[in-house]
């Protein structure tokens, strides 16, 4: 046992004193043999790992990461219900108003979610022209209205026989006529 | 699917493509192209139209186009009728935008011909030449320089001033 050992430092010690003999190479490298740089299994895979000293882009490639996640979280839902809707829907097709028929107002437009559109979220064109014309004859009454009461103002002014610019007079009870009440006062 | 266009505004020449007599042993490349681009796109467009054709077969909607009825025009409203202004506007906006359609509609067959009779369109396209030509002087004549605040008063003020115009010349 104790020859063994002497055996392997020993051989341990000529492999140390001359690497390139045939004899010599570390049959187990796991013993305390020189480690074999001549010999070691180069393989040409990546490369050898560099360090590249480069400013950050850390707060570049965040930016678009969320812009990317940001623009496609509504984007991608609203793509797919455009194509669905184009797909299994489809547009209307040109066709002639029929006898009595008075079409409903979204019914003048192709696309389908125009259509809808107008039939859910607007109001009618009709409606809409109504609405305007009503606040026209609002605006018109009213400027009527200014024209005459100017005219008015100025007939009542002048004329006088009118309820407005009435002057109030004294109340007949508070003449003093005390001072004129007798002939030799 | 949309429809094709008028085939009586845009009429398509004769076609004069001559008899094809093989001369050679070489494969025709114009044809293995066209088979190509009918193999890679033309078939693939038209199979994908035809099953959405079939899966929008049950669900057609129509869609028309909207008849306005004629009100009186500014020069018979009242004056300080604004509600007849309002609507005389309106209705002259709506002749305005069909005006419009009308010059793109007729610019366009005129286009059309040139691109179809090539070198000789000058002889063969009198007709839409002088359309156009004629619509488009009436279009400037009647609505040329109003600008993008147009307006129904401004066209009016426009044609009278084309009538004195009309009335000064003779003299």
């Amino acid at each position: 046992m104790v020859g063994m050992s002497v055996l392997r430092s020993a051989a341990a010690f000529a492999a140390r004193l001359n690497p390139l003999k045939h004899g010599n190479n570390a049959v187990n490298l796991l013993s305390r043999t020189i480690p074999r740089t001549d010999k070691v299994a180069v393989r040409w895979g990546h490369g050898k790992k560099m360090f590249v000293v480069k400013p950050t882009d850390f707060y570049d490639r965040r930016f678009l990461h969320l812009l990317k996640f940001y623009v496609l979280l509504t984007g991608i839902p609203v793509a797919v219900l455009i194509t669905c809707v184009n797909v299994f829907i489809g547009e209307a097709e040109l066709a002639e108003i029929p006898e009595d028929y008075e079409p409903e107002h979204w019914e003048y437009y192709k696309h389908p979610i125009t259509r809808w559109i107008s039939r859910n979220i607007y109001d009618s064109p009709v409606k809409d022209y109504e609405k305007m014309m009503a606040a026209i004859h609002i605006e018109q009454l009213k400027g009527e209205m200014r024209l005459t009461q100017l005219e008015v103002r100025q007939q009542m002014r002048t004329k006088g026989d009118g309820p407005w610019f009435q002057v109030e007079t004294l109340d007949k009870s508070l003449i003093d006529n005390s001072h004129k009440s007798t002939p030799d006062n | 699917m949309p429809t094709d266009f008028d085939k009586d505004a845009y009429p398509e020449p004769p076609r004069q493509t001559p008899v094809a007599e093989k001369q050679t042993g070489l494969p025709n490349p114009a044809l293995i192209v066209a088979k190509l681009f009918y193999y890679s796109v033309d078939l693939p467009v038209t199979t994908f139209r035809g099953v959405v054709g079939k899966i929008q077969a049950g669900n057609k909607s129509v869609y028309y186009h909207q008849k306005f009825r004629r009100v009186p025009e500014l020069t018979q409203c009242r004056e300080g009728d604004f509600l007849c202004y309002y609507e005389a506007e309106m209705q002259w906006r709506r002749d305005y935008k069909v005006d419009q359609e009308i010059v793109k509609a007729v610019q366009d067959r005129m286009r059309a011909c040139h691109q179809r009779e090539g070198h000789s369109h000058q002889q063969n396209c009198m007709k839409e030449l002088q359309l156009f030509s004629d619509v488009a002087k009436a279009y400037n004549s009647r609505y040329g320089d109003l600008g993008a605040y147009a307006s129904g008063r401004k066209c009016l003020m426009k044609q009278k001033e084309r009538m004195m115009a009309g009335l000064k010349s003779p003299d």
